[in-house]
């Protein structure tokens, strides 16, 4: 514990210098202008972003990536207040009663209890962070292939059981992106897989060309191709977040910042998740129930908290795991093994210091959001008020530099043009993303543990249901599946609501 | 965006989910098994693609089920509802970024030119319709063009001189 606190001062004073300053300044703004223009999603922004840190020394450039996330998952609640558009995914939940505080002339009130649930919500989502990342890195240490292969089923069959509303849509794109991982030269034998003799393909799909299509080129269609005329902008009234808000709602603070960072941990959920969850919890538990959806304070306080913690917390599995918790912190960590740094099980024993380098980013993430969430209030209107016919095509040439830059393929191009496709048909289709992006992330994992597994039992398949933390996950996921039969649902609540009155 | 797909949507996806399947446990099926090379057979390449495509097939199949009960398989003139998208701007959309991504950029124009041409052309455009009607449609070419030097000079300079990446 005392190592910890030695190791989180040493990274706070580190990252403490005027140009390490500077950058933060810089990523939290960015990051927050991204979150608040509706089609730029922070996964969007974090694969951007990397793009432009390529050649920043590591420490620096995860930095920059970690506050452009936090900024971004802030940043959209502007547009949800302002103009009733989420500014990202996680923000959804944020417009039913933001924007009805902006309605009655409460426009600032509302930024102001975005900035104090989100600053709230990511300190909470910290605590955990530090305080769990070591606990689950030693976990771990524990699995073996049969594991490791079930936590890749785990992550897939959650995030599409989670992510959307039809599980079985879930699941079916979180196999495609299994498929996906696939293609190209198997890691045991290097043989080539659905490559065709394609030089390129034998290399397989990179994910952040591919995370830059499903996200940043399917959204480019989906608002450009959108009928809708923006709202109105209301005039803004003082934004100064208030303390009493905090103390009237602590309770709901809590439940919403424990909330996010439990659903951050779960692989492949995200932020969006975390916000629905928390706001219908606090919902649910309030005497104020009735104002839900018509500028509630406290439903917006606790979306804002949820989102926000729930970026910590999807950090804790990729650090300790090297499985991301969301499509942001599956490109963050994408970015980490890009700039030398190995997530996973063996953080805590050969890197123990990067972990709490990030706990430190992620405390200047929210000093960040802090400061601009005050005053880049009107400057962000002015940004809010550009036509998307004009920023639309500036946000697809992004995305074509940042499918190129990593790697210099116009392969890659190529890739991103294909999955943009792809996934844009699929959300229309109602198929939702965060399964796709986990399954792309743990094909891998899932491939090399399944087949080493086998190996190891000689074909027996008894080990992967009878090891304990197997046997866990695989009952986790049969119930999982389980309870999305209707049939079995209904039976399991009856059952349920029998014991209950019993 | 938000709008629920149609049974009709949902059997068509599963037919194309099926067939897709059909395509990788066949692809797994007669993918090498590298027997020349003795390796252990619990490591043949088409094993995890081969137990996907399963997987898939078994989904597929599930959802066709579920779309025909509600019956999905009787034809309907729009199965996909789409109150909220307009299909000239799609189309638009599609062509412009596929003609940027896929035939200008990497071909020998420079980036910056290609990135002028389709911000400006796509800006003009998708602005046609709203600056026709106000009878600005010279003021929206300057507009549309100011945009597309601006992107152009802007992505050049900060992308390529002062974070030192490559562009296409």
């Amino acid at each position: 514990m005392l190592d910890g606190l030695a190791l989180f001062g040493s990274s706070i004073a580190r990252f403490g210098e005027p140009m390490t300053l500077l950058h933060i300044a810089v990523a939290s703004f960015l990051g927050l202008v991204i979150g608040a223009l509706p089609g730029l999603t922070a996964t969007m922004g974090v694969a951007l972003l990397t793009t432009l840190t390529l050649k920043l020394p590591p420490d620096l450039a995860i930095l920059v990536l970690i506050c452009t996330y936090v900024g971004a998952i802030y940043g959209g609640s502007r547009s949800a207040i302002l103009l009733n558009i989420p500014g990202t995914p996680a923000n959804a939940a944020a417009c039913l009663d933001g924007y009805a505080l902006a309605r009655q002339g409460l426009a600032g009130r509302a930024m102001g209890i975005s900035t104090t649930g989100s600053v709230m919500g990511t300190l909470i989502g910290i605590f955990f962070l530090a305080l769990f990342t070591p606990v689950l890195g030693e976990i771990a240490l524990k699995f073996g292939a049969y594991e490791f292969f079930w936590l890749a089923v785990f992550g897939v069959i959650i995030s599409g059981n989670l992510t959307g509303d039809d599980p079985l849509k879930g699941w079916l794109v979180g196999f495609l992106g299994l498929f996906v991982a696939s293609i190209g030269q198997d890691a045991i034998h290097a043989y080539e897989r659905f490559s065709f003799g394609n030089r390129d393909l034998a290399g397989g799909f990179q994910l952040i060309p591919a995370l830059v299509g499903a996200f940043g080129f399917a959204e480019v269609l989906s608002v450009l191709s959108e009928k809708v005329a923006r709202p109105a902008i209301h005039a803004v009234d003082s934004y100064l977040p208030r303390i009493r808000d905090v103390l009237r709602y602590w309770r709901t603070v809590i439940r919403s910042g424990l909330i996010g960072t439990f659903i951050g941990i779960v692989p492949g959920v995200g932020e969006d998740v975390a916000s629905w969850s928390s706001y219908a919890a606090a919902r649910r538990a309030s005497k104020e129930a009735d104002k839900f959806g018509k500028g509630s304070v406290e439903g917006l306080m606790a979306a804002e908290t949820g989102d926000n913690a729930c970026v910590p917390g999807a950090i804790i599995p990729v650090l300790a795991l090297a499985v991301p918790g969301s499509a942001p912190a599956a490109v963050l960590m994408a970015a980490m093994i890009i700039h030398g740094v190995q997530p996973g099980p063996l953080i805590m024993v050969q890197n123990p210091q990067f972990v709490y380098d990030v706990v430190a980013m992620m405390m200047y993430a929210t000093l960040g959001i802090l400061v601009f969430g005050l005053v880049m209030v009107r400057p962000l209107i002015k940004i809010l008020q550009v036509p998307r016919d004009v920023i639309m095509p500036i946000v697809f040439v992004l995305c074509v530099i940042g499918a190129f830059a990593i790697a210099q393929r116009l392969f890659d191009i190529w890739t991103m043009l294909g999955f943009g496709v792809v996934g844009y048909i699929l959300r229309r289709f109602n198929y939702p993303m965060a399964p796709f992006v986990l399954g792309i992330v743990l094909g891998d994992l899932l491939d090399k543990n399944l087949r080493r597994g086998l190996v190891i039992s000689d074909g027996d398949l008894t080990p992967f249901f009878v090891r304990p933390i197997s046997a866990l996950m695989f009952a986790v996921c049969l119930i999982t599946i389980l309870l999305a039969i209707p049939a079995v649902n209904d039976w399991a609540r009856q059952a349920w609501a029998r014991v209950r009155t019993s | 965006m938000t709008e629920k797909p149609t049974p009709q949507a949902d059997f068509i996806s599963a037919l194309v989910w099926l067939a897709f399947a059909a395509l990788v446990i066949t692809g797994a099926w007669t993918m090498d098994r590298l027997e020349a090379q003795h390796i252990n057979p619990y490591t043949a390449p088409g094993l995890v693609p081969g137990l996907l495509g399963v997987g898939i097939a078994i989904m597929g199949a599930l959802l066709l089920v579920r779309a025909m009960r509600a019956g999905g398989h009787r034809w309907v003139r729009s199965p996909i509802a789409a109150k909220s998208v307009d299909r000239g701007r799609l189309w638009l959309a599609l062509v412009l970024c596929l003609v940027f991504g896929a035939v200008l950029v990497g071909r020998g124009l420079p980036f910056w030119l290609a990135t002028m041409v389709f911000v400006a052309v796509t800006t003009f455009l998708f602005q046609w319709p709203e600056r026709r009607s106000k009878g600005q449609l010279g003021r929206g070419a300057l507009v549309a063009l100011a945009c597309g030097a601006g992107t152009a000079a802007a992505v050049t300079l900060v992308f390529q001189e002062i974070f030192l990446v490559r562009l296409p």
